[in-house]
């Protein structure tokens, strides 16, 4: 295990003292300020060459600008850049690949419409014919030789509209490789990756750390840091806690350095009482925006007082599933019915009046009007509502002071009603949608990626408001690509794959492996030969909603 | 999409249309089929078709390089105008058919158009990169100011809104390849704006395709992000991109003015006749392939050509009717054919460091 050195002397446990082993990254003392914000304050790293260095923190805590600042973005305001001991001043990202560094950011830097090879080589193309032209064999040639090399398998003319997720993050690192980087920052690389590719990446990092490469990687999530990184940085609000050993430590300790407070990581789910059937979705056919049939047949059932899970990679109908039962899209055939209301022909108002509450899965897209208010999205939804509306008009104070109410119970930082959505962080922006949401008085809430770009702290608190409300009786219809979420969070637990259901199942009779195969679409042995004669075939509809 | 009409479907009721025309024309040569086809196929018509798509082939690959690389330059007529009005100005003065150092005051004149569509196409930049101004607001204005600007220089030098004439560029015949039967009168016995045509299209197609800048321009209109982040910066990309649009635009409009008009008229929609507009028109329906934007341009041309000499032997067709159907073909290939996909970014500003 290596021995990562810090020179300032922090108190948190498990701190290394110094050490002048062979660093490949120091980051001295950085401070970056932006208006009104300090987003590093007085940041130390050191990141020891042919290492896995995890940089570790809530969202908000600093890490993407502490890493915007290595990789030229973002120049400080003051501190220092010292890259394999030499001290540097980078201007512009070009600089920073110069020196070496290559960056992976969390969405990923690639234009869909060029093909591997010519995004690969994007800014950095060899040339022939005096320079009149891209060598294109060349470019080929040498990428196939770094996927020999690092035992990747990308095919270098395929266009990236047509690649997976996972094949287009390979593309990224492949990316920074072609350019000679020896260290690659991460941001946030698991954030759209399955279980299995999950795995897959770790290995490529041990591949690359074999070959002497350093790796920073960027992430909220404990698990990660401990089971992948040599060395382990925290960051809160934009202070370095500390760097522990993940031999050394606990993820309960993490957390505490994390959030600065003890926290429950696991929300706890106490068996509750189903009532009647609020939501009942029969036999649904959705095609997505080019006509092609997404969601195949789906039926599903959610109770008052019960949270119905929906996992599944993203891309595999459970967004068109989502807007066919919120009302933003008209499925082919098949009926949803609500509160004994048959509400496949009912408009989006009239959903949302029903009591039919929804936090989106784009925030920016859907949840909330950017150029907007607190104030102003805080009715959004409600705005033809009694409640906020004076002889036609809408009440303009009675809005505020909900919007207000909204920003304290749910944390919303900073706590102005009046500043643009688009100038909160999207954590902020996400909980306060959800606070909208949850106090529309529902009666069901269907919550696509709740937590999504959450930080921990704020996530423990919509986990416990989302069962406090499914405690009061309300029907909760949950869609997440964060497993522990999905899985912790569900009475019962459905797996969607292009476009059915893989199964629905009590989530405690699935583990993480079993959960990963059928969300790639294969039934693992044990549950294959207890299911029924067809279980084999991924497009039977698995028995739904009966099993509660 | 609606079923049914697909492609293809589209392609064979086009040309079993064209070859009932051809079937009528031949049998029937002085019924309305049979006059078309013989106007349709004259030499004359063919001439004219090129000289005629000049400025919108010009203006298209202009305007291609400037949209994949995210600015939409809907100014682009404005270029057009702006660069065959002081084409035809400078020639004036400095007095056409003379010359100066050796060179005609037409190529004198050719020059200083391509030049002022430059410098609009680099106010325009200015405007939307450097002050993130609204790209469809900024064109607009560009057109607007070159449809009021010019009729006024116009008055102050010669009293009226149309300029003098100083005739036309003489046609440069290529010796040997000029005797080719059928194509030979065509593509080697023309005015050089033709040949600055074919030369300029081929250019723009070799850039965009095959050189490091021209995959820029494409990464900037698709994902600035991305680019930026590989260390090209997206302004330079962006406003080398909108002055090759001035470029080209201008070699359009000048050459235009100086080989098929003569003269220009700063009237009304002046003589352009919204021809920057149908190049919009032009490049959408091609998808932004530079190689089909010039086979739509000899398309749309062919239709005008084909307008003016019909009404030339006494049929009195509607021509404003007949410049509608650039636009009535962009909106029936996005309707039916739905291959035309802008790029992702066009339209929006892009800001370096933004999170």
């Amino acid at each position: 295990m290596t021995e990562p050195g810090t020179e300032h002397t922090d108190d948190a446990g498990g701190v290394e003292t110094a050490t002048a082993g062979d660093l490949a990254v120091h980051l001295d003392g950085i401070t970056k300020r932006f208006p009104g914000v300090v987003a590093n304050d007085d940041v130390d790293l050191l990141v020891e060459r042919g290492s896995v260095h995890a940089l570790l923190g809530e969202n908000g805590a600093g890490k993407t600008t502490l890493m915007n600042v290595l990789y030229g973005l973002y120049e400080p305001n003051e501190g220092r850049v010292v890259v394999d001991g030499t001290e540097r001043a980078f201007g512009s990202p070009r600089d920073a690949i110069d020196a070496g560094i290559g960056m992976i950011h969390q969405h990923f830097m690639l234009v869909d419409t060029m093909t591997v090879a010519e995004n690969i080589a994007l800014g950095n193309e060899p040339r022939k014919w005096f320079g009149m032209a891209v060598d294109r064999e060349r470019i080929e040639r040498e990428i196939r030789d770094l996927c020999d090399r690092y035992g990747f398998d990308v095919d270098p003319t395929a266009t990236i509209a047509d690649c997976s997720v996972g094949v287009q993050q390979r593309v990224e690192i492949l990316k920074a490789l072609y350019r000679g980087a020896d260290v690659l920052i991460l941001d946030e690389p698991t954030a759209v990756l399955t279980p299995q590719e999950v795995e897959g990446l770790y290995d490529v990092l041990e591949e690359l750390t074999a070959q002497g490469k350093t790796i920073i990687f960027i992430t909220h999530k404990l698990g990660e840091a401990t089971h992948a990184a040599d060395a382990i940085t925290v960051l809160r609000d934009g202070e370095s806690v500390g760097t522990v050993d993940p031999n050394r430590t606990t993820r309960e300790e993490l957390a505490e350095y994390m959030v600065g407070r003890e926290v429950l990581l696991e929300a706890e789910t106490e068996p509750n009482e189903v009532g009647e059937t609020i939501l009942s979705v029969e036999d649904i056919a959705v095609e997505d925006a080019r006509g092609v049939e997404v969601v195949s047949g789906i039926d599903l059932e959610v109770r008052a007082g019960e949270i119905l899970g929906i996992a599944g990679v993203d891309g595999n109908g459970q967004a068109e599933l989502i807007e066919a039962i919120t009302g933003l899209r008209a499925p082919e055939r098949g009926s949803v019915v609500f509160d004994d209301a048959d509400v496949t022909d009912w408009s989006r108002r009239d959903r949302i009046d029903a009591g039919m509450s929804y936090i989106p899965e784009d925030r920016h897209e859907r949840g909330l009007v950017m150029s907007f208010d607190l104030v102003e999205n805080g009715v959004l939804g409600s705005q033809r509502s009694e409640e906020f509306s004076e002889s036609g008009r809408i009440d303009w104070q009675g809005v505020r002071d909900h919007s207000e109410e909204i920003i304290e119970t749910y944390d919303v930082r900073p706590p102005d009603a009046e500043a643009d959505a688009e100038s909160l962080s999207g954590g902020n922006q996400q909980k306060f949608i959800v606070g909208r949401e949850f106090e529309r008085d529902p009666r069901l809430v269907v919550a696509t990626h709740p937590t999504r770009g959450v930080d921990i702290g704020s996530t423990e608190f919509i986990h416990e408001r989302l069962l406090e409300l499914r405690r009061a009786g309300i029907a909760i219809l949950l869609v997440s690509s964060n497993l522990d979420e999905v899985r912790s969070l569900s009475d019962r637990l459905a797996v969607i794959y292009e476009g059915s259901f893989m199964d629905v199942t009590d989530p405690d009779d699935l583990t993480e492996e079993g959960l990963g195969l059928l969300m790639a679409g294969e039934r693992p042995e044990s549950r294959a030969a207890s299911d029924s004669a067809d279980g084999m075939s991924p497009t039977t509809d698995a028995d739904s909603g009966g099993d509660a | 999409m609606i079923d049914g009409l697909s492609r293809w479907t589209v392609i064979a009721i086009t040309a079993s249309v064209a070859v009932l025309w051809i079937a009528l024309g031949v049998v029937f040569p002085d019924s309305w089929a049979g006059v078309t086809l013989s106007v349709a196929a004259s030499p004359g018509t063919h001439t004219a078709m090129l000289r005629l798509a000049v400025p919108i082939a010009l203006a298209a690959i202009g305007g291609i390089f400037a949209e994949k690389s995210g600015v939409i330059n809907i100014g682009i007529e404005g270029l057009l105008i702006v660069s065959a009005f002081s084409a035809v100005i400078v020639t004036f003065w400095l007095g056409s058919g003379e010359s100066t150092f050796a060179v005609s005051h037409h190529w004198w004149g050719l020059l200083a158009g391509v030049l002022v569509s430059t410098l609009f196409a680099l106010l325009f930049a200015v405007v939307c990169i450097e002050y993130k101004a609204d790209q469809i607001i900024a064109g607009l204005a560009l057109w607007l100011i070159a449809l009021g600007l010019a009729p006024f220089v116009s008055r102050i030098v010669f009293d009226s809104p149309n300029t003098g004439n100083v005739g036309t560029f003489d046609n440069v015949t290529i010796p040997v390849l000029s005797e080719i039967p059928l194509l030979g009168y065509l593509l080697f016995d023309t005015p050089p704006q033709v040949y600055l045509m074919f030369g300029a299209v081929l250019v723009g197609w070799y850039v965009l395709n095959w050189t490091s800048f021209g995959r820029w321009v494409v990464a900037s209109g698709e994902n600035p992000k991305a680019l930026d982040t590989a260390g090209v910066d997206v302004r330079k990309v962006r406003y080398a991109a909108v002055i090759l649009s001035g470029v080209f635009a201008g070699l359009g409009g000048a050459g235009f003015a100086l080989g098929q008009l003569g003269t220009f008229a700063g009237g009304g929609e002046t003589d352009m006749q919204g021809r920057g507009f149908i190049a919009i028109a032009t490049y959408l329906f091609a998808n932004y392939h530079p190689l089909g934007a010039l086979a739509g341009s000899f398309l749309f041309a062919g239709l005008d050509a084909f307008q003016l000499r019909i009404q030339n032997i006494g049929y009195a067709v509607p021509s404003e009717l007949i410049r509608t159907i650039p636009y009535v073909t962009v909106i029936l290939v996005i309707t039916f054919v739905g291959k035309t996909r802008l790029p992702d970014a066009a339209g929006e500003n892009y800001e370096s460091g933004e999170d």
